[in-house]
């Protein structure tokens, strides 16, 4: 699992994820939402109130500044002042003045710092403009600015009175502690989002959990389908009735249904056996009583006529051959039936053997035989030598009776990849079409005298030696016999060496 | 119609009522000479001389000396607590009598104090040229007049001598002005700032005396002329006899009084003088009185 590669995630990790991500987006936008909302109610709360107090004290006002009568009009704004909440949290007031139409204080909340009479000099270039504006203005008015670091609201207030303008009110409350409010708010929603991802997760997991665990268990019997071992799969526990649930009650009749037939394949292969043991047997008996008729026949006229000793010529070499077939017969069967269990493997070195052995049977017969082997007498195969010396012979047995009238016999082996080729090619008569299905056959033959185990005991053994064979043949031109066996992997390094 | 007719029979029932309850409700009205806002201490002071003087007795408050001086004037008051200024202003005709005076630390006698806040630079009166100075009122002798006189002395009027002044009708607010530093300096009746330095020593330790001037004698208990003989001795009685009782004793200790005496009206003469010295160089006119209603008025 490589965590920069999301689709490699396990469900464990991705169903957690992905609900906290959901969570964090969801009380995220929701927060910010929530807290832009805020602000700006607050914030116009705030100018609301600036506003409110300045218009208290412009209406109280005139009276007093009529009269020169700072002394009332300084309560009033003092008073009007103290309104502001002096709670931590709750906006301060910064600064509350009357002033005259030239600038003049007329009232200050800090007397101390801007003295009665005296017009108000800011230095600060902002400050300035920002007098001049409310100097001049003419409707109250709201004004932002920030003095000093923080952030204030103003509300400027005309006092006029008859038509008269006498001064201004200036009202200024801090939007620091709206900001603290706000910040506060902000890290408010935000440890609210992170405990609900927190709690997310721990969801996610929850359910994850229980989901990845149905689906190991789902996975772990599909591995034991796969392998094979359809008799070892139990059936799982579909408790849920959703989706997971839908499925692992798919598997368990699945996995069912799939016991089933292979009880059902093991119980017809069991007859196949039966079947193909009973065909053998009926061969054997076939093949042995053709023989043994004959040769009871004989023994019967040699009985009645013992001393007949031209009888006893003629018959004799009927009784050896008729014996022979049986014991071809039977060694045919034997080899089928010996070849039990792993033999050990050899290498090509046995096919000189084999030559000498083709040569042999040849004798005296019109054929060429070519030989051509390919491959180094060191290559190892996985299977026995007599089995390979076997099949072989079969295979160029079964040439040179196809070659009754003489013709040529091909043998070449090769390296293909990690396969050994071997190839048989005779120029002799050919196997016509309709006999090629049943080649492999037992006791299925061509030839009056033949078993019909010789390619049967061929294929068997291929088949052991886990390769395959091949036949091409076209009727009067000859045939090819191609067997391609697996070499095991050690020795097709020592070849390439 | 009828309607008419009802709204004269409920003001008659209204007048009726008001008339039979009258002769019983004796009315003392207060001035900025003493602190007024104490409402609990004139509640017990009312209730210990309606027992003496065996009628009721309303304290009537008003923000300035003029309005208690035309209330007595037209006899909306039967008593008042005055300043000495007031009392020596010439009256024709006369319609104030000497009720009793008080003795504070000893004597019946105070001074006009000049405060400063308490981290200010100046030491003098002279000191406080171009600046804000807070009065009291108009008709105070300590509030007013003695500073008056003291930049007369110095050749000056309060107009051209400080940059603004303004009055607070009130010596205790006089003292707030200064301490919150509204005003440069301020002058007080030196009773109210002591009275305010036992019971509010906070405030007037943000303000520091700079002139203490000389006595003048404290503002008197005075008596409309033309009251039951009976009443304005029973009165006097009452106010005089405080000493006698431990509950008038105790009113005493909390107005930081010793009694109250009756005394010559001489005792106001050096008011008169300063009064009048201040006749001889021209005189500035008082701002307007505040109780004067600017709006509405047409000008």
């Amino acid at each position: 699992m490589s965590w920069y590669r999301p689709r490699s995630w396990s469900l464990s990790v991705k169903i957690p994820v992905t609900h906290s991500v959901m969570i964090v987006g969801v009380a995220l936008t929701i927060g910010v939402v929530v807290v832009a909302q805020a602000w700006v109610q607050f914030r116009e709360e705030l100018e609301e109130k600036a506003l409110l107090l300045a218009r208290d004290v412009a209406t109280a006002a005139p009276g007093a500044i009529l009269r020169n009568d700072y002394w009332t009009l300084y309560n009033t704004l003092r008073q009007t002042a103290s309104h502001m909440p002096a709670r931590i949290g709750e906006p301060r007031l910064l600064s509350g003045m009357v002033l005259d139409t030239d600038g003049q204080v007329l009232a200050h909340i800090d007397p101390m710092n801007h003295p009665l009479g005296l017009a108000l000099d800011p230095v600060d270039e902002a400050e300035r403009r920002l007098l001049d504006d409310a100097l001049r203005t003419v409707t109250p008015s709201i004004v932002t600015g920030s003095s000093g670091g923080s952030d204030f609201i103003e509300g400027v207030v005309p006092i006029t009175f008859d038509q008269k303008r006498l001064g201004v009110v200036r009202i200024r409350v801090s939007m620091a502690e709206l900001e603290g409010q706000i910040w506060r708010a902000g890290f408010t929603v935000l440890v609210l989002t992170l405990g609900l991802a927190a709690a997310g997760s721990l969801l996610g997991a929850l359910i994850s959990s229980r989901m990845v665990g149905r689906l190991k268990a789902l996975a772990e019997g599909m591995e034991t389908v796969g392998r094979g071992e359809v008799s070892q799969v139990r059936p799982l526990a579909a408790t849920n009735r959703d989706e997971i649930g839908q499925l692992v009650a798919r598997f368990n009749e699945m996995a069912a249904e799939l016991a089933e037939k292979k009880r059902l394949e093991e119980k017809l292969a069991l007859s196949e056996k039966l079947a193909s043991l009973g065909q053998i047997v009926a061969g054997v008996a076939h093949e042995v009583n053709n023989p043994l008729g004959g040769m009871l026949n004989c023994i019967n006229t040699l009985k009645t006529h013992p001393d007949d000793p031209a009888l006893l010529r003629r018959y004799l070499p009927l009784l050896e051959k008729g014996l022979h077939r049986i014991g071809a017969t039977v060694q045919g069967l034997l080899v089928e039936l010996q070849n039990e269990g792993e033999p050990a493997p050899c290498d090509l070195a046995c096919l000189s053997d084999l030559r000498e052995l083709v040569a042999a049977e040849i004798g005296d017969r019109k054929i060429v035989l070519r030989w051509d082997n390919g491959v180094p007498g060191k290559t190892c195969l996985g299977c026995s030598c007599p089995n390979l010396q076997q099949v072989l012979l079969n295979l160029m047995n079964n040439s040179i009776r196809a070659m009754p009238d003489g013709g040529t016999l091909d043998f070449r082996s090769c390296r293909e990849n990690d396969s050994l080729v071997m190839e048989v090619e005779d120029s002799g008569v050919g196997i016509p079409k309709e006999h090629r299905r049943h080649l492999f056959d037992p006791f299925f033959t061509s030839r009056p005298n033949g078993t019909g185990l010789g390619l049967w005991v061929t294929y068997q053994l291929v088949q052991r030696m886990h390769g395959t064979i091949q036949v091409e043949s076209e009727p009067g031109q000859g045939s090819l016999f191609r067997v391609r066996l697996p070499l095991d992997g050690d020795a097709a390094k020592e070849t390439t060496r | 119609m009828i309607r008419a007719i009802l709204q004269v029979l409920v003001l008659a029932v209204a007048f009726g009522s008001a008339l039979a309850a009258e002769p019983t409700a004796v009315r003392f009205g207060l001035t900025a000479v003493v602190v007024r806002e104490n409402l609990q201490l004139y509640d017990r002071w009312s209730a210990y001389l309606s027992k003496h003087i065996g009628r009721p007795v309303h304290f009537v408050q008003a923000r300035s000396y003029r309005e208690i001086m035309g209330l007595l004037e037209v006899g909306g008051l039967d008593f008042g607590w005055i300043c000495g200024y007031p009392f020596v202003q010439k009256r024709d005709p006369e319609f104030l009598e000497l009720l009793a005076v008080p003795v504070f630390e000893g004597a019946p006698l105070y001074r006009s104090y000049i405060i400063v806040p308490r981290d200010s630079p100046f030491a003098a009166l002279a000191d406080l040229e171009g600046r804000v100075f807070a009065l009291s009122d108009p008709d105070s002798n300590s509030g007013y007049l003695v500073p008056q006189a003291m930049l007369a002395r110095m050749g000056h009027r309060p107009d051209d001598f400080f940059r603004l002044s303004f009055f607070t009708y009130s010596h205790a607010e006089t003292i707030e002005a200064v301490a919150e530093g509204l005003a440069d300096g301020g002058a007080v009746d030196s009773y109210v700032w002591e009275y305010l330095n036992r019971t509010q020593p906070d405030l007037t330790a943000r303000t520091r005396i700079i002139v203490r001037s000389e006595t003048f004698g404290f503002p008197p208990l005075v008596s409309r002329l033309g009251i039951d003989p009976e009443l304005r001795g029973g009165m006097a009685a009452a106010l005089v006899g405080m000493t006698a009782e431990p509950e008038g004793r105790e009113l005493l200790a909390a107005f930081a009084l010793d009694r109250f005496g009756t005394f010559p009206e001489s005792l106001f003469d050096s008011i008169r003088q300063t009064a009048d010295s201040l006749r001889q160089v021209p005189l500035v006119a008082p701002p307007p009185d505040r109780t004067v209603r600017i709006i509405g008025d047409s000008e």
